[in-house]
């Protein structure tokens, strides 16, 4: 399918939900189509480690859906990852991996293991008991409630086509993205983060 | 607890007062990877229903998970061998560094004079220089007086927005200092 309508699609979706990207077209394609600086943690260059400090959020916000993506060459760096997921097994947690056959974020490099590679099958074998896999619009507008809307630890396969084209990264400084993210839970019912809660200043004692 | 097979009971004592620290700090998740240092160790995270004790595949991902942890209002510690955090320097730098999430790192301190592992005498040369070529804070636990050092490595992270590593001697681990 079609990579921007797949996040088109996605962004309208998860209107409410908290949203951790990998590095590359992930950040980039979700900062161009929602340009979004608050409930959206654009974790670019962690090398494959988005969906577990995804799960790291899931963890202490369990009345909120986390939904994380990676890209299909970050997937490939660490694997084990659905080990600790399963592990784990957030109720609350969603993982997409989006499958483009390509390094997105430099010039569509192919990516090397793409065909070999059955992403949904390897959460099936290590006991994710909820799987999905898209490789049309159609069939994501139709499973994708399901997914993120029943309780349960669920990963999901994007099966979409390369970009083609450059996109920016998102314009926000490392701590920037923490404050606005971390502010943004703790102001809509999360648990408090940081040390100094700047919401109480001002207010009398 | 008892203790476990390789273990002595002096280990035992000084693996619950690390464990006790921890709690002490207010850290309630802990994940790891093992090194045969910190078996004990861990084993009482993992029993102790003060703690989430999360078993990960590569250590990386505990510096992952952890990391995300801090946007769920949890204390966290990642701990792992030397050998393991020396493969966490991206993770670390990118993440923790670039978006300042503070995290308490505890280690091993592999290939000091008296391990007498060959494998591990890079960790000798290397560990201690690394550390401070990324200026990051160490606090070594050399004695078991060292342990209470623990909360101030943790409050630490937290004043500074960027992670602090301990650093567990043999002679500690083992009950001999």
């Amino acid at each position: 399918m079609d990579f921007e309508a797949c996040f088109r699609l996605l962004a309208d979706h998860l209107r409410d939900d908290v949203v951790v990207t990998s590095a590359g077209n992930c950040s980039e394609l979700w900062w161009e189509i929602t340009g979004e600086t608050e409930r959206a943690f654009y974790l670019e260059a962690s090398m494959s480690l988005a969906s577990l400090f995804a799960a790291g959020i899931a963890l202490g916000n369990p009345q909120r859906t986390v939904v994380t993506f990676s890209g299909d060459g970050a997937f490939c760096m660490n694997p084990g990852m659905l080990l600790v997921e399963r592990q784990l097994a957030l109720p609350n947690l969603k993982h997409f991996v989006v499958d483009n056959g390509c390094y997105g974020s430099t010039n569509d490099l192919a990516h090397p293991f793409g065909e070999l590679m059955d992403y949904a099958g390897m959460a099936k074998a290590v006991g994710v008991a909820r799987v999905y896999d898209f490789a049309t619009l159609e069939g994501l507008s139709q499973g994708l409630d399901d997914m993120t809307r029943v309780p349960g630890h669920a990963f999901a396969v994007l099966h979409v086509k390369p970009l083609g084209r450059r996109v920016a990264s998102p314009p926000l400084d490392g701590p920037e993205v923490k404050f606005r993210f971390g502010r943004y839970l703790e102001r809509t019912g999360g648990p408090p983060i940081f040390d100094s809660p700047v919401h109480d200043r001002g207010k009398p004692q | 607890m008892s203790a476990l097979p390789g273990t002595t009971s002096t280990a035992d004592e000084v693996a619950s007062r690390i464990v006790d620290a921890t709690a002490a700090c207010g850290i309630t998740l802990v994940a790891s990877l093992p090194d045969g240092w910190i078996t004990s160790l861990i084993a009482l995270y993992a029993a102790d229903g003060r703690f989430r004790h999360v078993a990960v595949n590569r250590e990386e991902s505990a510096i992952g998970l952890c990391s995300g942890a801090f946007f769920g209002g949890i204390g966290t510690l990642a701990l792992m061998g030397a050998s393991g955090f020396m493969t966490c320097i991206y993770a670390i730098t990118k993440i923790n560094y670039t978006y300042q999430i503070p995290l308490l790192i505890g280690i091993t301190l592999r290939g000091r004079p008296g391990d007498g592992a060959k494998f591990h005498q890079s960790n000798g040369l290397y560990l201690e220089p690394l550390i401070a070529s990324i200026g990051m804070p160490f606090v070594p636990i050399e004695r078991s007086a060292d342990i209470d050092r623990l909360g101030t490595a943790y409050r630490h992270s937290r004043v500074m927005s960027r992670p602090v590593v301990v650093g567990f001697t043999r002679d500690v681990l083992r009950g001999e200092a």
